[in-house]
C-alpha cells in the first residue's frame, strides 16, 4: 500500500461521517424536550438558558416521577428556515417528546405545521400571531397572549382615552402584520373606524421617514407601530425626528417590551405604550420573586415578558409531565407524545406570572389553546439603559374574544 | 409643497450617505481598478469604531467622527497592504482585474463581518448623539441630524476635492489613477499612492457610517443594503467618476424618498434600481461617466 497514512485518515473520516449522519439513538427513560428560541440577542441567550435550567433542575431532585429531563436548546435567530431545521432535528434526530418555542411568530407558524404533521406536542412560549392557534392543530398550545387580545387591550384603552384617528406603520414580519391587522379589525368592528393611514414596510428597512412625514401631515391621534424590536425603536425615534408631536400617542406591538427597544430608542421611547403579558414592575410577590431570581441568576435588571413566558412555559411543561403517564421507550414514543399533549390540555386555572389564570382544554381551537387571556398595557416612563415603565391597565378577555 | 420639500430633505440626507460610500467605491476603482465589494463592511466598521470612540473615550461627536475616519482609513491602508497588494502583485503589476479580486473582496466582506460580530455581537447598538431640537423653517421641521449629515458630508467632499486638486499628494494620486506606469516613471511612489487611495476610500465609507449611525443604529449587517444602493449610485453617476458618485448618491436618495412618499414605501428599494435602468438605457456610461476605454 503506497500511502497507508492517507488511507487510514480517509477510513477514519468516512467512519466519522457515517457516525455523524446516523440518527442519534434516543436514550430510554428520559424525557426529551426540544427548545427553539430566538437567542441571537443577548437576553435570548439568557432566557434560553433559563428555560433549560428550569427544566433540568428537576433532575437534581430525582426527576419528574423518577424520569430525568434532557433539554436540547437551539437558536433559531428568528429565521423561519432555522426554526424549521431545529424542529426537524428535534423530531427526527433527537426524537423529542415535546417541542417548546419559538419567540418570533414567523418561526412558530411553520414549526406548528411540522409538529402537527408529525404529531408532536408543541407549546409556543412567546409568539403572539393569532393564526398560530387558528390552524386547528390538536398538538399546539400557547402560553403567550395572542395578538387578538393584545390588539384589543390597545384599541380599547386608546380609543377611550386618546382617540380613534390611528395611523398604522408596520413591517412585513408576522408579528408586525398581526398586530396592525388585528388592531384595524377591532377598530372597524367596534367603532366602525377606518385607518387614517396604513403602510407596510420591509423587515430590513431602516428608514421610515417618508411614511412618517405623510403621517405627520394627517394629524393622527395614535401612531400604531408593528414590527420586531429594532424596527419599533427606529420608527419611534424617527417619528420625533420628522416632527410628529409628543401628544400623538405611540403604541406598538408586544415586541416593544424587549429591553433593546428602550435601550436603542433612548428618551424617544417615553410614552410608548405596548401590551404585554408581564412587567417587572408587577408588585405581586410571585412576580417580584421571579424578578429577583432573574436579576441574581441571569443578571438582567428588568426581565421582560419573553423571560416570564419562557419561565411560565417551563413550569407548565413540568406540571404536564408530572400528570402524564409516560413509558419513555422507543416503542412508546408516539403514545408518550399523546400523553403529554393530553396532560397539557388538562391544565386549568394555573396561576403564575401571567396577569390572569392560564387554562387549556382539549379542543384544537384558539378558545382552548390560547391559554393566557390577560394582557396588561404598559408605558415607558424612561428610556436608555436605565429604562423604566409603569402599568397603565390590566385587561382580561373571554376565550371567544376576537374570533 | 411642504411635504415634497420634506421628502427631498430626507432624500438628500440619505443620499449624502450613499454618495459618501459611492465616492469611496469610485475612488478605489479609479485608483486600483478594482470594484471593492467589502466596502459595505468598511462602512459598518467605521460606524462601530466611531461609536466606540464616542462611548469609550467619551469624545464629542465631531472628534469621534474625525478619529473614526482616520482610524478606518489606516485600517484600509493595512487591508490593502496585507491582502489586496499580494493579489495585485500576483497579477504581474499594480493592477489585476478579474475574478481573484472580486472573490477576495467578497471574502474580505465576510471576514470583516465576522470580526465585527465577535467583537460587538449581532444586536443593533444605539448611537445616542444629542443633536438638539429640530429647526423650524416656515412650515418645515428640519431635524438637526439631517443638517449634520448634509453639512458634514459636504465638508468632507470639499476636503476631498481640495486634497485631490490643490495638493501634490492629490496630484500624485490622480496621476496613479490615470496611468500607473507613467506615474512610476515620473518618480511617484505608486504602491504608497495606491495604499493612500484605498485608505481615503475607506475613510469616506467610515464617515458615512458614523453619520448615519445615530439615525439607523449600528449593527453588523448594516453594510449590505447601503453597498447595493451605493453601487447603484456610482453607476448612475458614472462608475469611477467622483462628481458622478456624489450626483448619483443624491439622486438615488431623493428618488427613493419621493417614490416612498408618493407611490409606496413597500417597494422603496426598487426605485433606485428603476433609476439605474433608466440611466443606463439613456447613457450607459452613467450621467457624468465617460465612454469606456482601456486604461493603461
Amino acid at each position: 500500500m503506497p500511502y497507508p497514512g492517507i488511507r487510514c485518515a480517509l477510513l477514519t473520516a468516512a467512519m466519522a461521517t457515517g457516525l455523524a449522519a446516523a440518527p442519534a439513538r434516543a436514550e430510554d427513560g428520559v424525557i426529551r424536550i426540544g427548545i427553539s428560541l430566538r437567542m441571537i440577542v443577548e437576553n435570548g441567550l439568557k432566557y434560553g438558558q433559563m428555560a433549560k435550567d428550569e427544566l433540568e433542575a428537576v433532575n437534581a431532585e430525582g426527576g419528574i416521577n423518577g424520569k430525568k429531563i434532557e433539554v436540547i436548546l437551539l437558536d433559531d435567530e428568528c429565521k423561519p428556515d432555522k426554526g424549521i431545521a431545529n424542529v426537524n432535528r428535534f423530531i427526527h434526530q433527537n426524537k423529542v417528546h415535546l417541542v417548546m418555542g419559538s419567540v418570533c411568530s414567523s418561526v412558530s407558524m411553520p414549526q406548528v405545521d411540522i409538529t402537527t404533521k408529525e404529531e408532536v406536542p408543541q407549546i409556543v412560549s412567546s409568539s403572539t400571531n393569532a393564526d398560530i392557534t387558528k390552524k386547528g392543530s390538536a398538538w399546539v398550545f400557547r402560553t403567550s397572549v395572542s395578538e387578538r387580545f393584545y390588539a384589543s387591550v390597545h384599541a380599547k384603552y386608546l380609543s377611550e382615552n386618546v382617540g380613534k384617528k390611528v395611523a398604522y406603520l408596520y413591517t412585513t414580519d408576522t408579528a408586525g402584520i398581526g398586530f396592525a391587522k388585528d388592531y384595524m379589525a377591532f377598530m372597524r368592528r367596534t367603532y366602525k373606524v377606518e385607518p387614517l393611514y396604513e403602510a407596510q414596510m420591509q423587515e430590513s428597512d431602516l428608514d421610515f421617514r417618508a411614511h412618517l412625514l405623510k403621517i405627520k401631515s394627517l394629524n393622527p391621534e395614535v401612531l400604531a407601530i408593528g414590527g420586531q424590536l429594532d424596527a419599533i425603536a427606529r420608527i419611534v425615534q424617527q417619528s420625533y425626528e420628522v416632527g410628529i408631536p409628543k401628544k400623538v400617542r405611540r403604541v406598538s406591538a408586544s415586541a416593544a417590551s424587549n429591553a433593546p427597544v428602550p435601550e436603542l430608542a433612548g428618551d424617544a421611547v417615553v410614552g410608548l405604550a405596548f401590551a404585554a403579558a408581564f412587567s417587572c414592575k408587577d408588585e405581586r410577590p410571585v412576580a417580584q420573586a421571579f424578578v429577583k431570581m432573574v436579576q441574581e441568576k441571569y443578571k438582567v435588571r428588568c426581565p421582560d415578558h419573553d423571560f416570564s413566558q419562557t419561565y411560565e412555559t417551563a413550569q407548565l411543561i413540568k406540571l404536564a409531565l408530572k400528570n402524564a403517564k409516560l413509558e419513555l421507550t422507543d416503542a412508546s414514543l408516539k403514545a408518550d407524545r399523546a400523553a403529554i399533549r393530553d396532560a397539557l390540555a388538562n391544565i386549568r386555572d394555573y396561576h403564575g406570572l401571567a396577569a390572569g389564570p392560564i387554562n387549556f382544554c382539549a379542543d384544537p381551537t384558539p378558545q382552548c389553546r390560547d391559554g393566557n387571556r390577560t394582557g396588561i398595557l404598559v408605558e415607558y416612563t424612561k428610556g436608555g439603559k436605565d429604562y423604566d415603565m409603569r402599568v397603565l391597565a390590566r385587561v382580561g378577555f373571554d376565550p371567544d374574544f376576537g374570533l | 409643497m411642504d411635504y415634497v420639500i420634506d421628502l427631498v430633505i430626507i432624500g438628500l440626507s440619505v443620499g449624502m450617505v450613499y454618495a459618501l460610500v459611492a465616492l469611496g467605491i469610485s475612488l478605489i476603482f479609479s485608483g486600483l481598478d478594482i470594484v471593492h465589494f467589502a466596502h459595505g463592511e468598511i462602512y459598518m466598521l467605521g460606524a462601530f469604531i466611531g461609536l466606540m470612540i464616542f462611548q469609550k473615550l467619551a469624545l464629542p461627536y465631531v472628534p469621534a467622527l474625525l478619529l473614526a475616519i482616520v482610524v478606518t482609513g489606516l485600517i484600509g491602508v493595512l487591508i490593502e497592504r496585507l491582502f489586496y497588494r499580494r493579489l495585485t502583485r500576483a497579477g504581474g503589476g499594480y493592477t489585476v482585474a478579474g475574478m481573484g479580486m472580486i472573490i477576495s473582496g467578497f471574502g474580505m466582506s465576510i471576514v470583516l463581518q465576522n470580526i465585527a460580530f465577535l467583537i460587538w455581537g449581532a444586536k443593533p447598538l444605539p448611537f445616542p448623539v444629542p443633536f438638539g431640537m429640530p429647526v423650524e423653517v416656515g412650515n418645515l421641521t428640519l431635524p438637526m441630524s439631517y443638517v449634520w449629515i448634509v453639512s458634514a458630508g459636504l465638508l468632507i467632499m470639499v476636503g476631498l476635492h481640495l486634497l485631490l486638486r490643490r495638493t501634490m499628494l492629490g496630484l500624485a494620486m490622480r496621476a496613479v489613477a490615470h496611468n500607473k506606469d507613467i506615474a512610476y516613471l515620473s518618480g511617484i511612489n505608486v504602491p504608497a499612492m495606491i495604499s493612500l487611495t484605498f485608505g481615503v476610500g475607506c475613510a469616506l465609507g467610515a464617515a458615512a457610517g458614523v453619520l448615519i449611525g445615530p439615525i439607523n443604529y449600528v449593527q453588523v449587517q448594516m453594510g449590505l443594503g447601503v453597498l447595493i444602493k451605493a453601487f447603484a449610485a456610482a453607476v448612475v453617476g458614472g462608475f469611477g467618476s467622483l462628481p458622478g458618485a456624489v450626483l448619483g448618491g443624491l439622486l438615488v436618495g431623493v428618488v427613493e424618498s419621493l417614490g416612498a412618499g408618493f407611490i409606496s414605501g413597500t417597494y422603496k428599494d426598487v426605485y433606485a434600481f428603476i433609476l439605474l435602468v433608466l440611466v443606463l438605457m439613456v447613457k450607459p456610461s452613467g450621467i457624468l461617466g465617460v465612454e469606456a476605454r482601456m486604461k493603461a
